[in-house]
This record gives structure tokens, C-alpha cells and sequence, in this order.
């Protein structure tokens, strides 16, 4: 019997709810899905008996390996995904006894009970005579293992760089570098993309670094890789796309420091040199080595960085070209990086929300609106950093984005509803009362920076 | 301590294999012995353990605590191997598929000191995402400054030291309500519009057009001599990368560039002479050679795109391409040079022409084809000669060239082959005389037929003869053949047959119902050539209206 890869499973069982949700369970149509639905679980149970589908963090899991997260399929993963989370669900069981019977009282009971107040509870009880399917509730990340994760992550940042300051010193320096080690160094970020994604992007969110330029390069990779991911690229197109964006900046250093490090508005003058750096960046790194196609990538996302999707921006070309595929995605990323850093020229960073606004109204214009879209749902309304005031008159950070709930953050709170400072706990937003109200939603956001609280004091 | 000993054996398997496997192509049976040796002797292995993890020091591979491989051999080391880039631990899992042993093989096998290669053995493992071989790395090794993390941290909070939360807290309520930013839900249109574009990039894997179209936009910023040099050399390296890649359109886009640039004066003089240059660079030996070595590997080509750049070079490429010719083997390159030179050929005959000099007669006589297909008279000064060639396949196509090119005094130049001593070549020229068409052609071809030594040449040969003067159907003609057919000998009799037999079959293709009395008379022959060709004759004047 042929395998199915496990992607088409849960993609199945996300076309059962969904035709279950629009059509009546005696409804050809989902009589149909549920022997689909069958038809694809055969073949492993010779392996493993029961099939398991777990939810853990934002990924499913085929019988504890990681489903990938398929770019055909990705509406229908984020849906079963949500409606999971809505019911606390967290694991499902399909023994190979399981009968199409059993699964339409699974999809009947699933579709209830998301009407309940305590759907988990409704699920378990209706499917208490169904032997053949077992559930399990969702579970939340251990904490301590958070910690532990949480000390990798940081690592891997600075690592990443301290790296790119040695690279970029050593350029100016003219002396050699090593790729390999540049691959490696965003290997273990695109790593970290695959399965910390919010804890890497919460390092993006501190700032007022001293060493801008290298936060900011690493910033930016990140953020790109973040987008790749979810548009689906493979792991070595993430790699391309990381070392790109890690280098997209490397035209900077040939700007005079006098004019980098100036606190006051640059000169006309000024502003020409500066505006040098992408076609210094494009040599650059198409001297670093011999042509191939990450130096190719590299030459041309350092190149148009700052020409717009329009083609505003700088530098202006001769023949009007589609601008690249990476550097549109590269672009999404240095903006908002920089819009949300205090930079030497513009010492007032913009909060995270307010930076999105502002791309809101470029997106189409200055920035790809499609890409722009995946964007907004990888960071959320209110990304990571954002000060938050909730109608609990909590305050706090958003601490973590859920790609699921894009204004249902987890927030980390610094003053509690009496009004009194705290040391930080952090709470979920998608978290509901008994009478299925959410507990917790933001009403305000302010600007962290001008009063310079910072997720550093936290995060670090 | 079994098992510890299998594995010792299992590690100097390796040891071959990864020597094996650099050494040997995929086809050659070394190959797969090795291939299926590791297989074996791993899968026996993980037999009796669900898993096998190897730890490794800078010269040593460890098993559960105990030494199962030493060697110090900074070159032969597998230990050091894996140790230099940072791999501590190498785990394989039981149900491991042969594929990914041959992956890991392969990886383990690059050679990367001496080849040119941006990886290690580590960013190769983490591209070949395997699922049965997992692998701890420390990760040090990328460490540029051990205190900076430490040192960043301290400076980041103290930045932030003097947070005013409560301040916050209190403004917090005089604020407006948060107006939040619509998140637009993410289309099928958009899925679709992404997926197409991730498709696209990965379609344009080599990226060369656009990198040659970002050089010549590098070239408005360039500033001074050196600067446009060394654009100008990256875009001649982009130029040698896209055709290794066999990416000619690169090379078309490149050419009209450069010709768009220097017309429409973009650049000043300077860059427009270093334009010039790589002009020459694309019609040089260097590329033409690099677009031979491209072919000879395999590649292929739409025929519009290498009609378009053979087009697009200029007349210095044509000796280049023709020594190309002269060295590739295979049959489906030399034909793809020889389509460029019909095109490129045109815009010089005489540098053309140098190819006929060639030692190798199949050059020739692909040049004289290329003329041929070329069609301009002025080739023929240079394929007479050629009429003399020791090699009877230049000879013919130099016979057949001429006798297309339709030269005023062909049928003088080509009679003299009508006598040549190898009969391919007769055949040859009499067609070629027989298509001029003229009445000296005619002539020329009736004088041969009643030329002492011709009846004893074969029938094959006759039989083209009477077929070339076919195409003259007048009476002397007619008469000829029908007064061959009366004619009788006791002498040499079979001869005299075969001129019948030709003569028979070049009535039928003349399609002349009068020789039909002669032709009934003669069907009953006991010799079967001509009957052969009687009947034939009698079929095609049926079928062309007269009566049998």
C-alpha cells in the first residue's frame, strides 16, 4: 500500500472539518473525506498503531515526527491548527480498528463542542463509547525547557552577530572569509526558525545595541528567514536567503565613519555617499569570491535593498527590472528593522506597531503587498516589543506572537491591575473565561521607547 | 565487546568507501560493491541496536566510552575529519535506506581541500536533512569573540536601566483607544502568486541575466578607470559562468546590451572601448571553446536561441567555431556548430573558406555543407579545388555544392568527375550535372553513356546515368533508349541487358507511352533485370496516362 506523506493526512483531516462544518455528516461529501480521511491513515498503521496527530507549539506532529509545514496546504493547516486550539485539543489517537463511523462521530463531536464553554471536556465526553479514537488535551511549552531553549537561542544570536562584526571587519581589513562559516552561522538560525521561531524573534525585538549595523544584519536574516518559512521556502533556499540578508548591509562599511556616525541630519552631500552603499555592497561581495549563485543572490539583494517595489528608491537604474524575489523579501525586513532601531541618524525608533502601520501604507508601493501580508501574520498586530496596556489595566510586552491569532499575543505583564510594578509573568491572550470571554485583550499600545523600557531587561 | 569489534570493522569500511566513492563514477561496479558493503555492514549493525552513536576527538572515534578507531594522520584521519568541523557525535538509526548511506557516502568523500567548495562536512549533512543520521556539532568553532555576548548584554541593560514603567502606566490611561492594524487575510490568489514566484526562482537557478544586467547598472555608479575594469571582468566572468551553465540567453542579452550601450552613447568612452572588449571576449577562443566543452557534455539547446546568438557574434568567432567542429565527437554538438556557422558563415565567405584547409576531411566537408546551406556564389572559387581532394566524401560534397551554387561554367568543372575512378563519386557528379539542367549538361552526360567504357560499368551506375538523361525526354533522347532496346549482340550479352534495363527504366520515368510497343515485346524476357524494369517502365507510363 502506498504511503501518503503525512502532510496530505492533515491536510485531510482539515478538508473532514471544514466539509463537516458546511454540510451535514450523512452528506455525500463528508462520507467521501472520512474514506479519504481512512484511505491515507492505512499504511502507517502497519508501523504504528495507534496514529497520533499531535499539535505541539505551532506544528503538527505525525506519530512525534514534524509535519512540514506545506505551502499548498499552509490555510488549511492554520485552520486546523486554530480550531484545535479552540477546542484545547491537543492529540488525537486513530487506532486501526477506527471505522468510518467512528470518524464521523469524531468530526459531529469535534464540531459541537466548538460551541461549548469547555469544548475539550464536551469532545472527550461525546466520544466516550468511540474505543477506536483517544484525545489528549493541548499541553503548554514546560517552561523549564524553555529556559534551556531560551539560553540557546541567545546564544546562537550573539554568535551570529558577533560573527557578522568579525566579517565585516575582516572585509575592511581585506583580509579573507569564510563562507562555510557564514553558512553555518545562518544554518543554526534557520534551525532555530524551524522550531523556536518566537524566542529568535523576540531577539530581533531588543535594541539599543551600541553595534547597530551587525544587530541589524542579523536582524534583518532573521526576519527574512522568519518570512521564508512561512512562504514555504526549502531549507536551503532559507540558507541562501539568510546569508543574503546577513550580507545586504556589507556596502556600509565603506561609508566614512564621520558621516555613519553623525547625530545630525546627513548633507545633500552626505546623503550621496551614503546612498553609494548598495552599489558598494554589490561589489563587495562579488569580489568576496568566484560567481555562483549565492554570490550572485548576495550581489543583487545588497544592490536593491533600497530600490522599492515600485521602483522609487534608490539606487536608480537605467532599465526598469521586476526587483528580485529575495531582495522584495530582504526589503520587508531592513525596513521594519529599522524603523523600530535607534540608529545614529535617526535616534527615535518607531514602536513595532507603529513601524507596521507605516508599512501598511507602502505595502503596493514602496513594499510587496502579498509578501507584506505574510509578514503581518508571521509578527502579528502587535509584534514582539510592543507595550501593551490590556483591559484588565495590566501592563506589559508582547513577549510572543501567535501566527494563529495575530492580535492575541502572549504578553509579558510589568505592572499588574492594581497598578503595582512586577517582576513579569506571562500571560496568553487567546486564554478564555468559563463563560468563553477572553480574559485578557489589548486596548492601548504605547511607545516603549519613550519611557526605554525594553525587552532586554527581560528577554536577556 | 561484539559489537565493539563489528564496528572497528564497519569504521575501516568507511574508511574505503570514502576513498572508493571519491575515486569511482556511479556506473562503475567498485562503486556499488562499496555502496552495498557500507549498506550491509551498517544495516547488520543496527540489527541488534535500535541505534549506533559515535563520539569523536580530534583523532579518535569512540564508541560507548571505548576507543574503536585511532589514527593521527592529519591527511587519512576520519576522526579528525568530522573533528575539524566541529562534529562530537554521529548518531545512525536502524531502517537507514541505502539512499542516505550513499548521500552520507558522497558527502564524506568530497574532497574539501582541493575541491572549491563553500561547505563543510556539516552545512552538507544539514542541506541533505537526513532522517536517519542525526549529529551533534559544537558549534564554538564560529565563535569570532567569546565576550561579546556577555559584553553586549551588560551594555543593552544599562541602556535600559532607567525604564519609567510607572510613568508609562499612569499616561497609559490618558491615551486614545488603540486603533488596530487590519491584518488582510491571505488569499488562494496570493498562496498561488507565491508558490508561481518560488517556482520562477527556482526555474532561474543560475541568475546570470540578471547579474550581467546588474553589472551594466554597477557601471553608471563606477567611478575611474579601475573601477570600470573590474565590472567590466565580472561581467565577462558572468558572461563565462552563464555559458558553463548553458545558459546562452545570458549571452544574447549581454551582446545586445553592449551594442544598445555603445549606439546609444550611455557610457563615455572609456567604458564604451572596454565594452569593445568584451565584445571580442564572446568571439573569442575562450568562450567559443567554452560553448564547444558545454555541448560536448550534453546539453541542449533551443534552436532559435543558437540561431539567434550565432546571429548575434561577429565574424572573428567563425575560426574559433571551426576548430570547435573539428574536435567535438559528438554527433548532436557538431550539428548545433555547424546550424551557428550556416548563420554566422554568411558575414565573412573567405574566413569561412580557411576551414576547407583543414587536415580532417569530415571538416571540410562540413564547410562545404555550411557553403552549401550558405547558398553565396562567391564559395565556389574556394570548393573548386576541393573537385582534386584525395577524399572521395569531400569530393562528392564539393560536386553536389557546386552543382547548387549554379556557377556559369559548372558543367566543365564537374565533367571531369564523371571519369573519376570511384563510382560513388560518378554517381555523384552526373546528378549534379543533371540538375544544372542546361543543354550542355545534357551533352555531356549523352557523350559519357556512349563513351566506350560505360557499358561496363554496373548497373547501378548505368542505371543513374539513363536516369540524369531522363530529364531531357526529346526525341534524340527517346530515340536513344528506344533504339537501345531494339538493338541485339551475341556478344556480351548481359551487358547489353543492363543498357536495355536502364534504358527501360528511364522510359518509365519519362512516363513515354511510345516506347510501349517496344517495352510489350520485351516483357516476356528470360533475364530479370530487364523484366524487372520493363514492368516498372510499363506501371509508371500506365500510371501516367498512356496505355499499356
Amino acid at each position: 500500500m502506498q504511503v501518503e506523506e503525512p502532510k496530505h493526512i492533515i491536510n485531510q483531516l482539515a478538508v473532514l472539518v471544514r466539509t463537516g462544518m458546511i454540510h451535514s455528516t450523512e452528506n455525500v461529501a463528508v462520507m467521501k473525506a472520512i474514506d479519504r480521511f481512512i484511505h491515507l491513515m492505512r499504511p502507517y498503521f502497519e508501523e504504528s498503531d495507534p496514529l497520533r496527530i499531535d499539535l505541539i507549539g505551532e506544528f503538527f506532529y505525525l506519530n512525534e515526527s514534524r509535519v512540514r509545514y506545506p505551502l499548498e496546504y499552509l490555510l488549511n493547516f492554520d485552520y486546523l491548527s486554530r480550531e484545535f486550539r479552540r477546542r484545547q485539543l491537543g492529540t488525537v489517537k486513530f487506532s486501526s480498528q477506527v471505522s468510518g463511523a467512528d470518524v464521523k462521530e469524531f468530526i459531529k463531536a469535534f464540531i459541537r463542542a466548538g460551541y461549548s464553554n469547555t469544548p475539550f471536556e464536551a469532545l472527550e465526553a461525546a466520544l466516550e463509547g468511540v474505543d477506536s479514537i483517544q484525545l489528549e488535551r493541548l499541553k503548554h511549552v514546560q517552561e523549564e525547557e524553555g529556559i534551556d531553549k531560551r539560553r540557546i537561542v541567545k546564544k546562537t544570536y550573539f554568535n551570529a552577530v558577533s560573527f557578522t562584526k568579525g566579517v565585516m571587519n575582516k572585509l575592511k581589513a581585506g583580509e579573507k572569509v569564510s563562507i562555510k562559516k557564514a553558512k553555518r552561522v545562518v544554518e543554526s538560525m534557520v534551525d532555530l526558525i524551524l522550531e523556536e521561531e518566537p524566542l529568535l524573534l523576540g531577539m530581533t525585538a531588543i535594541k539599543e545595541y551600541d553595534d547597530y549595523t551587525y544587530h541589524h544584519s542579523v536582524n534583518v536574516s532573521i526576519l527574512s528567514i522568519a518570512i521564508g518559512q512561512k512562504i514555504g521556502l526549502h531549507r536551503r533556499a532559507l540558507t541562501e536567503l539568510g546569508l543574503v540578508a546577513l550580507f545586504h548591509d556589507i556596502g556600509k562599511m565603506e561609508i566614512p565613519k564621520e558621516i555613519l556616525n553623525k547625530p545630525t541630519a546627513f548633507t545633500e552631500e552626505e546623503w550621496e555617499i551614503v546612498r553609494r552603499h548598495p552599489y558598494w555592497g554589490a561589489r563587495t561581495i562579488l569580489k568576496l569570491k568566484g560567481l555562483d549563485r549565492a554570490a550572485i543572490l548576495g550581489a543583487i539583494v545588497a544592490f536593491e535593498h533600497h530600490m522599492h517595489y515600485d521602483h522609487s528608491g534608490y539606487p536608480k537604474v537605467r532599465e526598469l527590472r521586476n526587483i528580485d524575489f529575495y531582495t522584495r523579501i530582504v526589503s520587508i525586513a531592513d525596513q521594519y528593522d529599522a524603523m523600530t532601531s535607534s540608529r545614529v541618524y535617526a535616534r527615535v525608533p518607531l514602536p513595532p506597531d507603529k513601524a507596521l502601520s507605516v508599512m501598511m501604507e507602502r505595502a503596493g508601493t514602496q513594499i510587496d503587498p502579498v509578501l507584506f501580508k505574510f509578514f503581518v501574520n508571521m509578527v502579528g498586530v502587535y509584534p514582539v516589543g510592543s507595550l501593551v496596556l490590556l483591559d484588565t489595566k495590566e501592563m506589559g510586552l508582547v513577549y510572543e506572537c501567535n501566527p494563529l491569532f495575530a492580535d492575541r499575543p502572549r504578553v509579558m505583564i510589568i505592572v499588574d491591575s492594581r497598578g503595582h510594578k512586577i517582576d513579569g509573568y506571562i500571560v496568553d491572550l487567546t486564554e478564555k473565561d468559563e463563560s468563553g470571554r477572553y480574559v485578557r485583550t489589548i486596548v492601548k499600545t504605547l511607545d516603549p521607547n519613550k519611557y526605554k523600557i525594553n525587552l532586554a531587561e527581560y528577554l536577556l | 565487546m561484539v559489537l565493539t569489534e563489528e564496528l572497528k570493522g564497519f569504521i575501516n569500511t568507511l574508511v574505503k568507501a570514502k576513498k572508493n566513492i571519491r575515486l569511482y563514477p556511479e556506473n562503475n561496479p567498485m562503486y556499488q560493491k562499496t555502496l552495498n558493503d557500507v549498506y550491509r555492514h551498517l544495516s547488520d549493525l543496527l540489527h541488534y541496536v535500535d541505534e549506533i552513536s559515535l563520539q569523536f576527538k580530534q583523532f579518535e572515534i569512540l564508541y560507548d566510552g571505548e576507543v574503536i578507531y585511532r589514527n593521527e594522520d592529519k591527511e587519512e584521519s576520519l576522526a579528525l575529519f568530522f573533528f575539524k568541523d566541529g562534529v562530537r557525535e554521529l548518531t545512525f538509526l536502524r531502517g537507514i535506506p541505502i539512499e542516505e548511506v550513499e548521500d552520507f557516502l558522497r558527502i564524506i568523500s568530497t574532497d574539501f581541500e582541493r575541491q572549491m567548495v563553500d561547505d563543510d562536512v556539516v552545512t552538507l549533512m544539514w542541506e541533505r536533512d537526513f532522517q536517519f543520521i542525526k549529529y551533534v556539532v559544537d558549534d564554538t568553532i564560529l565563535v569570532e569573540d567569546e565576550t561579546y555576548e556577555e559584553e553586549a548584554v551588560k551594555q543593552v541593560k544599562e541602556a535600559v536601566s532607567d525604564a519609567d514603567i510607572m510613568k508609562a502606566y499612569e499616561e497609559a490611561f490618558g491615551l486614545e483607544k488603540t486603533e488596530e492594524v487590519t491584518i488582510v487575510p491571505l488569499t488562494n490568489d496570493d498562496i498561488q502568486s507565491i508558490v508561481q514566484q518560488i517556482e520562477e526562482e527556482e526555474e532561474d537557478r543560475d541568475k546570470s541575466q540578471k547579474l550581467v544586467y546588474l553589472l551594466f547598472e554597477m557601471l553608471t555608479y563606477a567611478r575611474g578607470r579601475s573601477e570600470y575594469e573590474e565590472i567590466i571582468n565580472l561581467i565577462k566572468e558572468a558572461i563565462r559562468y552563464a555559458v558553463n551553465r548553458g545558459n546562452l540567453e545570458t549571452v544574447i542579452y549581454t551582446i545586445k546590451k553592449i551594442e544598445t550601450a555603445i549606439k546609444d552613447r550611455t557610457y563615455n568612452e572609456e567604458v564604451n572601448t572596454l565594452l569593445k572588449g568584451v565584445q571580442y571576449f564572446i568571439n573569442s577562443n575562450v568562450i567559443i571553446s567554452l560553448l564547444g566543452d558545454v555541448l560536448e557534455a550534453g546539453a541542449e539547446f533551443e534552436e532559435e536561441v543558437l540561431e539567434e546568438l550565432a546571429e548575434l557574434l561577429s565574424k572573428e568567432a567563425i575560426p574559433h567555431m571551426i576548430k570547435v567542429l573539428g574536435e567535438l565527437q559528438n554527433i548532436s554538438s557538431r550539428k548545433a556548430i555547424i546550424r551557428m556557422l550556416i548563420l554566422l558563415g554568411r558575414k565573412d565567405i573567405s574566413l569561412l573558406a580557411k576551414g576547407l584547409s583543414d587536415r580532417r576531411w569530415y571538416v571540410v566537408r562540413n564547410i562545404i555543407y555550411i557553403m552549401r546551406q550558405i547558398r553565396d556564389p562567391k564559395g565556389t572559387e574556394y570548393i573548386i579545388p576541393l573537385l582534386r581532394h584525395p577524399d572521395r566524401r569531400v569530393k562528392k560534397e564539393a560536386i553536389i555544392a557546386l552543382g547548387e551554387l549554379g556557377v556559369s561554367n559548372a558543367v566543365n568543372l564537374l565533367k571531369d568527375a564523371l571519369r573519376d575512378g570511384d563510382e560513388s563519386v560518378r554517381i555523384t557528379a552526373v546528378r549534379a550535372i543533371s540538375q544544372l539542367a542546361s543543354p550542355l549538361s545534357k551533352k555531356v552526360i549523352m557523350e559519357s553513356i556512349k563513351s566506350k567504357d560505360f557499358r561496363e560499368r554496373d548497373f547501378q551506375e548505368k542505371k543513374e546515368f539513363f536516369k540524369a538523361l531522363a530529364r531531357w525526354p526529346d526525341e534524340e533522347t527517346i530515340d536513344y533508349f528506344v533504339g537501345l532496346l531494339k538493338k541485339r549482340s551475341f556478344f556480351r550479352r548481359s551487358r547489353l541487358e543492363e543498357m536495355k534495363a536502364a534504358a527501360a527504366y528511364a522510359l518509365g520515368i519519362i512516363g513515354c507511352s511510345d516506347a510501349l510497343e517496344i517495352l510489350n515485346k520485351l516483357r516476356n524476357s528470360k533475364n530479370p533485370l530487364l523484366k524487372e524494369n520493363i514492368e516498372f517502365a510499363i506501371a509508371r507510363i500506365r500510371d501516367a496516362g498512356g496505355r499499356a
